[in-house]
């Protein structure tokens, strides 16, 4: 904003208006941008590097042989079924977004803009579960599970995630600042109750949902510990699940090879991120705020 | 009976999440409780034992490391990360227009990464001799760092990943608080002559301070249960964890040690329990602290 | 008309036959769970002929396999076993057995054991099968794949640092003077050997005989004697300036070692096919001999086998039959040929085109001195805070925190300490 000012204020050239401030603050995004950006970009030189050469000969700063990098793909595609991880890490991600997004906001829906008795006690008591460890639970909910019989099945996956506390306390939080006068004035005209919350409040939580539904997406993806004790059978691995083949303590195989199944497990969320990325970081702008 | 009648649309429409909630976390969260006073390896009847569980976790050399391990973590991370996200936003903030977004996405790039993919690359960029990390402290002519197996240094490589992939998701929530702030109370400042320190300290800050709430609590509930980038950083499994004399053993990695490893699932629901009491008092602690400063 | 209603009772008939047969010509499906590398390439085209060959004898029977790294075995294991959904036939490591039988995912496979032909019987290597089995008439596994440590040496840097390679050092007075001289040309000696359980227990294999480790069950304490272990940690203090910094199950160990970084790598045969591969397309010159003892004659190195295991359940047999198929000498040899790969069938060991493999005889040699890693097998799980603490001591003693006898007196106070906890 200042930086405007003095600009137009001054008739001279662009280049003398170029204060130390302004020369420090490029110099530290550029810095910022290389500290985030290069170990992503290395990863991809160590895959697309022909293996053996020392790093004192060939520091991996650039990628030097694509077939090397290539062979490795096409040889953990062909000895993994890394698509069909893909498939089920995507299955388990869209299931999982789909439930929450609709059990989450039912239910914010009545914990936001109405009182009903039991309501805050039990409102309550979601809301602390946030603060229990996963690991605490993870055992009795997999013994429930297997009791279901849904060991080795997508709604044994699926199911356990999607009454996201998480999910519902930022609903809710967003709800809360929707317009009451409109609730209303849908009502007047005769809208039964639930109807309110499909053709009114749906549509106003729109930018909730999509931050809701990425972050759902950050968090299933990267999802490890469940898909690993709920899917044994190899052929229904998800994409966590085979890079953990690759990243176990006693795996055989070498760095490159370890990256490249890395490689392959970040390019989704890498892609979903170019193509929404405002969306993206707009949305969790919003949540945060609201809170 | 009216008054039932009247309010079921309501419990109709919670019904479905609390259901779900009740089955997958309720039960869960109780039965784990239930262990936790009995001596169980899950598959075998449990056996009663009282606090024993508790006394033997709390009695043990691991336990103490893990939690003063956590204690040093939680006291270093969530501070600095915050105060490098705040600083990424105020930088990001002083662009505009294309490259304001350009670099607030970038920053953003890692969050979106899974957090084994992190630990997995960082593992590597801290190894010795030909890691990245060693390599450009090579061209100075430093010699070759152990990063991950000096137990002087590990807390703090763990601390930088850790900073590498949170400070994006905090800067983004801090910049949104900072496009809030109405610009006349900066003009305000200014003509009374404030510097653009004197700024942050006087506008911005007090002004972000229900967004720096939100980012700190949130911070410290999932610096409290740090699990799988330590995990990931120290090549851990279930029978050999927490690196170097214990110098990233954590709470929830010796939890899970010794759910998986030793098969001693009520120690592992008792040792849960310790951890979910420290989170609550401190978010609780939290929360006191806002109401105290809240009131003039 | 009459066709179709004779064609009706024909097959009544066929039904009512065909429930009255052995139980095991219904239809069974058994999971099939090994380690990773088992289950990729070659390894996996070679389980699945297996596989096949048995499917050809019991029709009735589908086999899946899956391949998973070390910990998910154990969780999957447990897990499994906590809701009764075990696989049927898995492979896991001889020291979380003792875990396995406490959770019921192993059971007493004695009587299906004893109805194997002796000709069977006798194949298995005795010690390793004595592993499996705590007293008599209890046998809990059955061994398959194993390993005796050897030392991989990288000829190259063993060159550059002025060393004759034609000979393996001989003593570790000997492997030391060595080291030194490696770390003089300015490579690394060997991996960081405080880092890992196994690899504590390797360095103590190089000083200490195989009665003072593990653990003695029956009055819980640890065997070792303080007296010899202060010797043990002596090593480490040696060894401190000249290593890596990287464990010895590192991939980035074996990045050093490829790239002519690191001379010695004393571990397993399963790091070969990485090195051989290398020497392939790098030119890596590298060989591998028994790790040297302190005295000439005597050598170090640990051993310990991976088991097959069968869960108890109404597919017991079967599972058991088709364990007991892959661990036969024909599939144990073609295994052996295949991986170069040490194994706990003796006969298979002896077949004239295993035994010529160079990697194998070594193996064979290295198992007779080697010291068992987690003895004894099936009396006892470890605690976790048994190996931390040794692990630790070591890290501390070799950081010069501890002198090595402080640290040996330490180290069996704490580990009296964690086993009578």
């Amino acid at each position: 904003m200042t930086l405007a000012i003095e600009a137009t204020g001054s008739r001279r050239s662009r280049w003398s208006s170029i204060t130390a401030w302004d020369l420090c603050r490029w110099a530290m995004a550029i810095c910022v941008t290389i500290v985030v950006v290069f170990p992503i970009w290395w990863m991809v030189n160590v895959v697309f590097t022909e293996p053996g050469t020392p790093v004192s000969i060939n520091p991996r700063l650039y990628p030097t042989s694509f077939a090397a990098g290539w062979d490795k793909v096409a040889m953990i595609m062909r000895e993994t079924g890394y698509l069909h991880a893909y498939y089920m890490s995507m299955a388990y991600a869209l299931l999982t977004i789909a439930g929450v997004l609709l059990l989450g906001s039912m239910a914010a829906f009545e914990f936001a803009l109405f009182e009903f008795p039991g309501k805050r006690p039990l409102f309550g008591l979601i809301m602390l579960s946030l603060m229990v460890p996963t690991a605490v639970t993870i055992i009795p909910t997999y013994l429930l599970t297997a009791e279901l019989g849904w060991i080795n099945t997508m709604q044994g996956l699926v199911a356990p995630g999607l009454a996201s506390a998480f999910g519902l306390f930022l609903l809710v939080e967003f709800m809360k600042g929707l317009p009451k006068e409109m609730i209303e004035a849908a009502r007047l005209d005769g809208a039964r109750h639930f109807q309110i919350y499909w053709h009114v409040v749906l549509p106003l939580t729109r930018n909730a949902m999509v931050t809701l539904a990425i972050l759902t997406f950050m968090k299933t993806w990267g999802n490890f510990i469940w898909p690993l004790i709920v899917l044994s059978n190899a052929e229904k691995y998800t994409v966590s699940q085979v890079v953990g083949l690759f990243n176990a303590p006693f795996s055989h195989q070498t760095v490159d090879v370890v990256m490249t199944a890395n490689l392959l497990a970040a390019i989704p969320p890498l892609l979903f991120f170019l193509i929404f990325q405002r969306k993206i970081v707009e949305g969790i702008a919003m949540s945060g705020s609201k809170g | 009976m009216t008054m039932n009648l009247r309010h079921l649309p309501h419990y109709l429409m919670v019904l479905p999440f609390v259901a779900l909630f009740a089955a997958f976390f309720l039960y869960p969260i109780v039965s784990g409780f239930y262990y936790s006073f009995h001596d169980w390896n899950a598959v075998t009847e449990p056996h009663f034992v009282g606090l024993a569980n508790y006394e033997r976790i709390v009695g043990s050399r691991d336990f103490s490391r893990a939690m003063w391990n956590l204690v040093t973590y939680v006291v270093i991370t969530v501070p600095l990360g915050i105060a490098v996200a705040f600083g990424l936003a105020l930088l990001v903030d002083s662009f505009s227009g294309f490259w304001s977004n350009l670099f607030r996405s970038v920053f953003f790039l890692p969050v979106v990464l899974p957090a084994f993919l992190a630990a997995t690359i960082w593992r590597w960029m801290y190894a010795p001799n030909f890691g990245l990390v060693n390599m450009v402290l090579g061209w100075f002519g430093y010699p070759s760092v152990n990063f991950l197996n000096d137990t002087d240094t590990m807390l703090f490589s763990l601390i930088a990943v850790d900073i590498w992939v949170s400070a994006g998701f905090n800067m983004v929530i801090l910049l949104a608080g900072l496009k809030n702030i109405p610009v006349d109370l900066y003009e305000a400042a200014r003509l009374d002559g404030a510097s653009r320190l004197q700024q942050v300290r006087h506008v911005t800050i007090p002004m972000l301070a229900p967004v720096l709430f939100f980012v700190m609590t949130y911070g410290l509930i999932s610096a409290l249960q740090v699990f799988d980038v330590p995990w990931l950083l120290t090549g851990s499994s279930f029978t050999n964890y927490g690196g170097r004399q214990n110098a990233l053993l954590f709470p929830v990695m010796d939890m899970m040690g010794r759910a998986f490893g030793s098969v001693r699932f009520g120690q592992a629901s008792a040792y849960g329990f310790i951890l979910t009491a420290l989170i609550i008092v401190v978010t609780a602690g939290m929360f006191g602290l806002r109401a105290m400063r809240s009131k003039p | 008309m009459r066709s179709s209603a004779m064609l009706k009772s024909a097959t009544v008939l066929l039904a009512f036959a065909a429930s009255s047969a052995r139980a095991a010509d219904e239809p069974v499906t058994l999971e099939y769970w090994v380690y990773s590398d088992f289950a990729q390439g070659d390894a996996l085209a070679l389980q699945q002929t297996f596989i096949s060959e048995f499917k050809e004898k019991h029709p009735n029977v589908t086999i899946n396999i899956s391949g998973r790294g070390d910990d998910d075995l154990t969780a999957g294991q447990i897990a499994g076993a906590a809701s009764g959904t075990l696989p049927d036939v898995f492979m896991n490591g001889l020291a979380v057995g003792a875990q396995l039988v406490e959770v019921g995912a192993l059971s007493n496979l004695y009587p299906l054991w004893m109805e194997m032909p002796e000709e069977y019987r006798a194949q298995f290597d005795a010690d390793a099968l004595k592993s499996c089995m705590p007293k008599p008439e209890e046998l809990y596994c059955l061994p398959y794949t194993g390993f005796g440590e050897i030392m991989f040496r990288n000829l190259t840097v063993l060159e550059e640092a002025g060393i004759d390679t034609s000979q393996p050092p001989k003593t570790w007075d000997e492997w030391y003077g060595q080291m030194q001289a490696v770390q003089k040309a300015g490579k690394y000696a060997v991996p960081d050997q405080t880092q890992v359980f196994n690899s504590v227990a390797s360095t103590y294999a190089i000083v200490g005989g195989i009665d003072g480790w593990g653990i003695d069950f029956a009055a819980m304490k640890t065997k070792i004697d303080p007296e010899t272990y202060a010797k043990v940690l002596q090593l480490f203090v040696d060894m401190a300036p000249l290593n890596s910094g990287t464990s010895r199950n590192d991939q980035s160990t074996k990045d050093l070692f490829i790239t002519n970084q690191l001379a010695f790598h004393v571990v397993g045969p399963w790091v070969n096919p990485t090195y051989e591969q290398a020497a392939k397309e790098s030119g890596l010159k590298y060989d591998f001999v028994l790790v040297p003892g302190m005295k000439e004659g005597e050598h170090g190195g640990i051993k310990s086998y991976e088991i097959v295991g069968v869960a108890p359940g109404d597919h017991q047999k079967i599972a058991f039959e088709f364990a007991a198929y892959i661990t036969e000498k024909n599939q144990m040899a073609r295994w052996a040929k295949l991986l170069s790969r040490y194994n706990a069938n003796a006969e298979a060991m002896a077949d004239p085109d295993v035994a010529a493999l160079p990697l194998i005889e070594k193996s064979v040699q290295a198992v007779k001195y080697a010291v068992d890693v987690m003895p004894p097998y099936f009396e006892g799980a470890y605690p976790n805070c048994y190996r931390s603490i040794v692990t630790d001591n070591a890290a501390m003693v070799a950081d010069g925190d501890a002198s090595p006898e402080e640290g040996a007196k330490e180290l069996v106070e704490e580990l009296n300490d964690c086993l009578a906890n």
